[in-house]
């Protein structure tokens, strides 16, 4: 049986900024289509460099990024909106649009997609849903807590069920509780076959989730974790 | 895309549009003010061009001999004028005006100052023939014809027939129109500058919601739909309250100069700013804000 091509394939990715800094040095790494994969590692270790890639904005020095089997870094600039329609991601501070009701910013990732008004306002509702979020639609991130605020962003990831989900640091801003009902969220969204890359830096939960963990240290993949089967 | 799709992306650009209005209403004002400004100076402009540009052409289908006849001419004399008059190819008709009708006519005219002409002991206006011409491209060799030959005869103090005022209005209505493109040029690349910068401002305010909308996978297009539509909708919206303005001003002007007799102001807001003219300042307050909203966001996207 001919092997299924994985979600992600980095080859010898190198990523050095203006002034001699390198975020990642010649790193390889494979996840496999339907994984749960925590990236850790201390700050300044080269994860959110390692995401941003993953999401072309910005390019790698060096080496082959592969999304689906698509050479990311070779994408030209009109593909860029089509790799990140098919990624979910979570940011650490949301990125929310603040002068768009919760319901708006999570429907604004189907309007880009070109879902018909009524189909984009059901299927956020029920995003929204999921998260337990029903009773907040009409409300601005501004008036939403911290953790509301990430369940929000968590919907728009997820409400176009993209085939990989990236999420950085997702519950750095959170209390231990709402950090653990975000993984919950991710683990069922991953249950339902999309690839989930968390970049995160808290060992309590992942070892509370006993998902495969890549180490990072100094740009290094110092331990690639044992892939899920 | 389907139509009906590109139907609900404008519509939500729309939408989009007025919503981004409503949460920073500030440079939005700034920029519609700006603009409004620029095109209701146009508009007056406009309107005084169009106002005197009707007059000439009044002026220049008014062509017509005005004969003065000496007091001492008979019944006689002048009948044997206007049966000459009337003889000639290219004279279209021939109005006698008496010294009591030629009064009349300057006390219509002169308004609050015909009360001079009332102080004189006796009428000094003369009697005229008004030698009416047949409009065309002859008659003002037939008009300058009949002054040459009439003036010259007996009874007749005086034939004028004075296309040179009408030229050198022509002549300066030229200067006007030559002048007024030009410095609207400068002050429509100037506005476009200015809109290009207070928009560039409402992108700027914007650039982390721009952000977020490229991260989630919106396309540069996708992303400037709103800020196009705003811009087209704030050119709207500042030429017609510039033309609400111009049409205020004209209406006041026309009372004001009614109320003192103000011939030259009554003149030149005598007719609102015509259908083309219109449709004009409109065309170029869309375009000047359509153009500054793509500079301003092509820097952003």
């Amino acid at each position: 049986m001919e092997k299924q091509q994985p979600m992600i394939r980095l080859y010898s990715v190198t990523k050095r900024y203006a002034g001699g800094v390198t975020a990642l040095d010649g790193i390889d790494l494979e996840v496999a289509r339907g994984e749960f994969v925590f990236l850790t590692g201390p700050s300044g270790a080269g994860k959110t460099s390692l995401l941003r890639l993953l999401l072309r904005q910005e390019l790698p020095s060096d080496g082959q990024i592969l999304v689906n089997g698509r050479n990311v870094g070779a994408l030209p600039a009109s593909k860029v909106p089509d790799l990140r329609r098919y990624i979910g991601v979570v940011f650490q501070d949301f990125k929310l649009i603040a002068r768009k009701t919760a319901l708006d910013n999570v429907a604004y990732v189907l309007n880009v997609a070109g879902h018909s008004r009524s189909e984009q306002r059901r299927l956020a509702y029920n995003a929204l849903r999921s998260v337990g979020l029903n009773h907040r639609i009409n409300t601005l991130p501004r008036i939403l807590s911290g953790g509301e605020q990430q369940r929000v962003a968590v919907a728009r990831a997820v409400v176009n069920e993209p085939e990989l989900l990236l999420a950085d640091e997702p519950t750095g801003n959170l209390d231990p509780d709402l950090a653990v009902e975000i993984m919950r969220l991710f683990r069922e969204i991953n249950a339902r076959g999309t690839t989930v890359l968390v970049a995160t830096h808290d060992r309590e939960l992942i070892q509370r989730m006993q998902r495969r963990t890549v180490v990072l240290r100094d740009g290094q993949v110092v331990d690639p974790g044992t892939p899920e089967r | 895309m389907k139509l009906r799709q590109r139907i609900h992306r404008l519509q939500f650009f729309a939408t989009d549009a007025w919503d981004e209005w409503r949460h920073s209403p500030g440079v939005n004002l700034l920029a519609v003010s700006t603009l409004a400004a620029a095109l209701f100076l146009a508009g007056l402009v406009s309107l005084v061009l169009g106002n005197v540009e009707r007059r000439v052409e009044q002026l220049r289908d008014d062509v017509r001999v005005r004969i003065f006849l000496l007091d001492s001419l008979d019944d006689a004399g002048r009948g044997a004028l206007e049966r000459e008059l009337r003889g000639m190819q290219g004279v279209a008709e021939v109005e006698y005006v008496d010294k009591a009708a030629a009064l009349e006519r300057y006390t219509e005219w002169a308004g609050a100052m015909a009360t001079l002409a009332a102080e004189l002991e006796a009428n000094p206006l003369p009697a005229s023939l008004e030698v009416h011409l047949v409009p065309g491209p002859a008659a003002e060799a037939v008009g300058t014809a009949v002054a040459q030959r009439f003036r010259r005869m007996e009874g007749v103090e005086e034939a004028r027939f004075d296309r040179n005022t009408l030229h050198r209005l022509e002549a300066l209505l030229d200067l006007a129109r030559i002048g007024g493109s030009g410095l609207g040029v400068l002050v429509f690349s100037a506005v476009v500058f200015v809109m290009a910068s207070v928009l560039r401002l409402a992108v700027y305010a914007r650039r982390n919601e721009i952000d977020i909308m490229l991260l989630v996978g919106a396309t540069p297009g996708f992303v400037r739909g709103p800020f196009l539509v705003a811009g087209f909708g704030m050119g709207l919206v500042s030429s017609l309250v510039a033309l609400g303005l111009v049409e205020g001003a004209r209406r006041g002007a026309q009372a004001y100069a009614g109320n003192r007799a103000l011939v030259l102001l009554d003149l030149v807001a005598a007719h609102p700013v015509g259908l083309e003219q219109a449709a004009l300042l409109v065309s170029v307050g869309l375009l000047v804000s359509l153009t500054g909203a793509y500079f301003a966001v092509r820097r952003a996207v």
